[in-house]
């Protein structure tokens, strides 16, 4: 048993006939690029700007934000009414699209329900139902009485719910490491799966648009006031978006499967990202360790490219020291669905998948004039590619990194 | 599946307890838990800039590494960590709602600081630590699924890995939906045997996941002031693994639909 663990242990492998690979049973996605992995992924694969001028009725910033189109309307059924917060209709709209909903029935029924993990992230949950909830109390001195915190914006809310609705009792566990948390989860929860602890786990994660991050990425003077324009050399900051997204591994290998994933810390500041990049260099070396490959395996990388100045000046140096300058085909989807922050990295692993299965490489959207200064090698226009393995990278606050690597099965 | 981990160092921070010693003797006697505040100092490992700006968090979750750190003779600048709270930055989350509230002028510090791994964050800027650092919640059970995430961590990567468990105090109003009165802390350094790199152990513990049902056990007396602490099962968990023989076998801690099972068992059982 302990050579075998040995042998299995994280970047110590190959990429070969015995490398553990963690199969893709099902995934689902809705953001501003559209509802549903078809919707989304042409939105993705053109192009096309999901963003809009802010028009929300409870926030007055001038800001352009990736807005989820009928997140209001969403009813939760009576079992589920509980719940009900804006991060958990978003995440219902996910779990009912793409037959993800079916995908995991079948692993319940297949291994039993509860050895199906739920491992999951989120940077604020539902923050906003209390900040509607604060407001009250601060003009009538008392919470409404519907107010419930648990239920809605307490971390952990996200997998007991997406547990409930998805009638699974495995272990769980909330992953919030803010724009990483999504990202994370896939390392996580293939540990889970690894030790035995499970036999499939539903990882993603989702995050919806709140006045703390609207307002407090305003407060940092990250909002572009413009669109927001990853890589271009008139990028002036980032859109915030919202989105839920849901994958299924298993220890099946499948059409598309997660290979591995790389984690670090810049250790350098809260809010700044590592001047030269270095945790990205980090988790990304990982990732390839972790998978058994070399950078020349890679082709394509879903950057983080959140339009930054200071983001996509660090990855781009990052990626430069991993793949060589113009090294690899390079793009951000961001200006797609917007900043998803805890839930970009699942909605960046999907578009990653889609890529891979449509072999076909999404553009930079709202690219108008690549940064000169930056030596990346930036996808203008969606273009096909016959694709074997692609990576995504994911960096949070508190300089937390993730980046992951999937590949098409044999 | 069980799984075999070995305590290498541990650290505690609560209201008159600040070492492992002075929570195994108020285990043992029942008395030693203090009703006033734990007095926490600013992290001197942090950059002064970073110091002046340090939350009761940061202050918390720093000081109770470095004391399981400082035990295990490990140093911090390598351990792989999990931070695992039910709401560990809830306090500065007030603060911003306070001013979203208001003038919706958050400051940029108060926003950055606020993310669930704002502690996490800051120890790797204090210990220049570049590894992973994943943060975690499960409300009341976020000890169990920190202590399931680093289980599994340490297994994976034969490395070993520091696990936080922690809750800082939350003020009103919302102390009346998260009752956390004093802030309370533990620290694990915690590795899969074989793991050639780490120091010498503590103590062992074994983990299992059971299928629900199983009930969950009591906190003792000497933590039912901190029944709303996820942390406290931490304390629980950390008298009974390194407490005196003959002591209990163990406990069991839920974990969404399962029930997680820890036992004592001894530091140098290896898994065959």
């Amino acid at each position: 048993v302990t050579e075998r663990l040995q042998g299995a242990r994280e970047g110590s492998g190959q990429r070969g006939r015995s490398a553990a690979v963690w199969g893709i049973a099902g995934y689902s996605t809705v953001n501003a690029g559209g509802r549903g992995n078809a919707a989304s992924w042409q939105s993705m694969a053109t192009g096309r700007c999901g963003l809009q001028r802010n028009a929300l009725p409870w926030c007055d910033l001038n800001a352009w934000i990736g807005e989820v189109a009928g997140v209001d309307d969403v009813e939760l059924p009576p079992a589920l009414r509980a719940w009900d917060c804006r991060n958990h209709r978003l995440a219902w709209l996910a779990l009912q699209g793409d037959g993800f909903a079916a995908a995991v029935r079948a692993a319940a029924q297949r291994h039993g329900p509860h050895r199906v993990a739920v491992v999951l992230g989120t940077s604020t949950s539902g923050i906003h139902a209390t900040e509607r909830a604060y407001a009250a109390w601060k003009r009538e001195g008392r919470f409404p009485p519907d107010f419930a915190y648990r239920r809605t914006h307490a971390l952990d809310a996200l997998c007991r719910f997406v547990a409930a609705a998805l009638e699974v009792t495995g272990p769980m566990v909330t992953v919030s490491t803010a724009c990483s948390s999504s990202a994370k989860v896939f390392v996580t929860a293939r540990r889970w799966l690894e030790c035995g602890l499970a036999d499939a786990a539903v990882v993603g994660g989702a995050d919806s648009l709140c006045l703390s991050t609207l307002h407090g990425f305003d407060a940092l003077q990250l909002l572009g006031a413009g669109v927001c324009r990853p890589f271009d050399v008139n990028r002036q900051g980032l859109s915030i978006g919202e989105a839920a997204g849901f994958v299924l591994l298993d220890r099946q290998p499948r059409a598309v499967n997660f290979l591995g994933g790389g984690e670090s810390s810049d250790a350098w500041h809260m809010s700044t990202p590592h001047p030269e990049g270095l945790g990205a260099q980090d988790a990304m070396r990982g990732a390839l360790r972790a998978a058994g490959l070399q950078p020349r395996d890679i082709g394509y990388v879903n950057a983080h490219g959140t339009a930054t100045v200071a983001n996509d000046r660090a990855e781009a140096l990052a990626l430069s020291a991993v793949f060589g300058a113009c090294g690899v085909p390079v793009s951000s989807t961001k200006g797609v669905t917007g900043h998803t922050l805890g839930a970009a990295g699942v909605v960046e692993a999907i578009a990653v998948v889609q890529a891979l299965q449509q072999g076909r490489l999404p553009p930079s959207a709202n690219l108008e004039q690549a940064d000169p200064a930056l030596a990346i090698d930036v996808v203008t226009a969606g273009r096909p590619l016959r694709l074997r393995h692609a990576m995504t990278n994911s960096f949070g606050f508190g300089g937390n990194n993730c980046s992951l690597v999937f590949g098409l099965g044999h | 599946m069980r799984m075999h981990l070995q305590l290498h160092a541990a650290g505690v921070l609560a209201p008159g307890l600040a070492s492992l010693q002075d929570l195994l003797a108020l285990a043992r006697t029942g008395a030693g838990a203090s009703a006033a505040g734990l007095p926490l100092a600013s992290p001197a490992t942090l950059p002064p800039n970073e110091r002046r700006r340090a939350s009761q968090v940061v202050r918390l979750t720093l000081a109770c590494a470095e004391q399981a750190l400082q035990a295990g003779a490990l140093s911090g600048r390598d351990v792989r960590t999990v931070f695992a709270s039910d709401e560990g930055t809830g306090e500065v989350c007030q603060q911003m709602l306070e001013a979203l509230a208001t003038t919706r002028l958050p400051s940029p510090l108060l926003f950055h600081n606020s993310v669930h791994n704002a502690p996490a964050g800051y120890f790797s800027i204090a210990q220049r630590n570049r590894q992973s650092a994943t943060s975690v919640s499960l409300g009341v059970d976020s000890f169990a699924a920190g202590l399931l995430c680093a289980a599994a961590e340490a297994r994976s990567t034969g490395q070993p890995v520091l696990l936080l468990s922690y809750d800082p105090a939350m003020t009103a109003p919302l102390h009346a939906f998260l009752p956390v009165t004093h802030a309370t802390a533990t620290a694990w350094v915690l590795s899969a045997p074989p793991t050639p790199a780490a120091p010498p152990a503590a103590a062992g513990l074994t983990l299992e996941l059971h299928d629900g049902g199983a009930p969950v056990d009591a906190l003792p007396g000497w933590a039912a002031p901190w029944a709303a602490h996820s942390s406290a099962r931490a304390l629980h968990a950390l008298a009974v693994v390194a407490g005196p023989d003959p002591g209990p076998a163990g406990l069991t801690l839920a974990i969404g639909g399962q029930r997680l099972r820890i036992e004592r068992a001894s530091p140098g059982e290896v898994p065959c």
